[in-house]
């Protein structure tokens, strides 16, 4: 196979385009399907302030790199999850990277100033966080972002994770869900900023291969949750399905984003009238207090039944 | 056609196998294309490359899980 641009051997091929590109010249095609991106759906401007949410995996890396080798401005957030060793090893690819191409990175540490870790919010019947820490994580990405004035959060979301969720939510009809699915989450509230996924219409392998080739650390291991994770197997079936069929990935989602989500009720983007600053934190909710501060309540006892007695404690 | 050795990773789990190209490889392998990058000598290979046994072949898997 040669390189569709300088007819070099080819190192990466995108089979549902038929195309494949040399380790030199795949960067800029994958830059370039970016960039169309941000401006074909209009994430943001270049005179905008774009924060990035790393989670030291390959997609979030690779859209940092991206987004500041197309020269945007654009800092990063990491969460400390306090998922064991993985956690301590992914926040070390993060600061690493930011050092290394001299970024600025916004760190917030959940034990530290909330008082609880992901691990305190398994659910009993799953024994799984990662419904609480989907909410962990949209919380604090908003909250640092409208704190610190940027306009935009961006996230790492890939072409495999979108058509995941979106094969998840036709699997049990979310059909709230499939209306707000998308690349752009509109602002609805001025303490809202807006969400975008550059990446959407690449899939898991095209970044994989943009970070092996721009020698990007990233952490290879997965979340120790992740295993036996629902989206795996969306992702397995989807997967067996471009094997036979090239483009089919590619395909459902964005056939759903052009034609199947303008059939569904409501889009969410409505301003959302109903919504007040939460009781215990200021942030935009339609409860008294918002799910996030009750959700870490939980968290809070759970760590607080689990830790040793006072008098055992050496500290 | 005689039988290489691949390492797949994170693990770095080594795996004896008789392949002709990097697609046949996976195939063999029974792993699915597009949730991997096969690498030799620090370079991604394209489905078509043909290996020899003395090819020192890694397998990345790509796919990351659990919710974001
Ligand atoms: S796998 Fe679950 S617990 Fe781990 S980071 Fe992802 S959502 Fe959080
Ligand atoms: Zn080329
Ligand atoms: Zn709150």
């Amino acid at each position: 196979m040669r390189c569709h641009t300088c007819a070099r051997p080819a190192n990466v091929e995108i089979r549902r385009s038929r195309i494949a590109f040399c380790a030199g010249c795949y960067p800029h095609w994958f830059r370039a399907r970016v960039q169309e991106r941000i401006d074909h759906d209009r994430m943001f401007r270049r005179d905008e302030r774009v924060l990035v949410a790393v989670s030291g995996g390959k997609d979030s890396l690779a859209l940092w790199h991206a987004l500041t080798r197309l020269g945007y401005r654009a800092d990063g957030v990491y969460i400390r999850l306090g998922i064991g060793g993985y956690s301590r090893r992914s926040q070390e690819k993060c600061e690493r990277f930011a050092e290394w191409h001299g970024l600025m990175l916004h760190q917030v540490d959940l034990e530290g100033s909330e008082g609880f870790v992901v691990p305190d919010l398994r659910e009993a019947r799953s024994g799984k966080p990662c419904a609480a820490c989907g909410t962990v994580k949209r919380y604090h990405f908003n909250r640092v972002a409208a704190e610190l004035g940027y306009d935009v959060v961006a996230t790492g979301h890939n072409l495999d994770d979108e058509a995941a969720t979106l094969f998840g939510n036709l699997v049990h009809w979310n059909i709230d869900y499939l209306g707000r699915q998308g690349p752009v989450l509109e602002s609805t509230h001025p303490g809202l900023v807006r969400k975008v996924k550059p990446l959407y219409r690449l899939s898991e392998r095209e970044t994989a291969a943009y970070a092996l080739i721009e020698r990007i650390d990233y952490i290879l291991e997965e979340c120790p949750m992740a295993k036996g994770a629902k989206s795996l197997a969306y992702k397995a079936m989807l997967n067996s399905l471009e094997e036979q069929q090239p483009g089919a990935k590619y395909g459902f989602l964005v056939g759903f984003l052009k034609q199947g989500r303008a059939a569904l009720p409501g889009t969410g983007f409505e301003p959302a009238a109903e919504l007040r600053a939460c009781a215990r934190c200021g942030q935009p909710t339609t409860a008294e207090v918002c799910a996030y501060c009750r959700m870490a309540d939980r968290g809070r006892r759970r760590r607080e039944r689990a830790r040793p007695p006072a008098g055992v404690d050496p500290t | 056609m005689g039988v290489m050795r691949v390492t797949i990773l994170p693990e770095r789990e080594v795996r004896e196998v008789q392949a002709r190209t990097v697609a046949d490889l996976l195939l063999e392998l029974g792993l699915h294309r597009d949730a991997h990058l096969v690498v030799r000598r620090d370079e991604i290979l394209t489905g078509d490359v043909r290996l020899a046994e003395t090819d020192e072949v890694e397998i990345y898997p790509v796919i990351s899980g659990g919710g974001r």
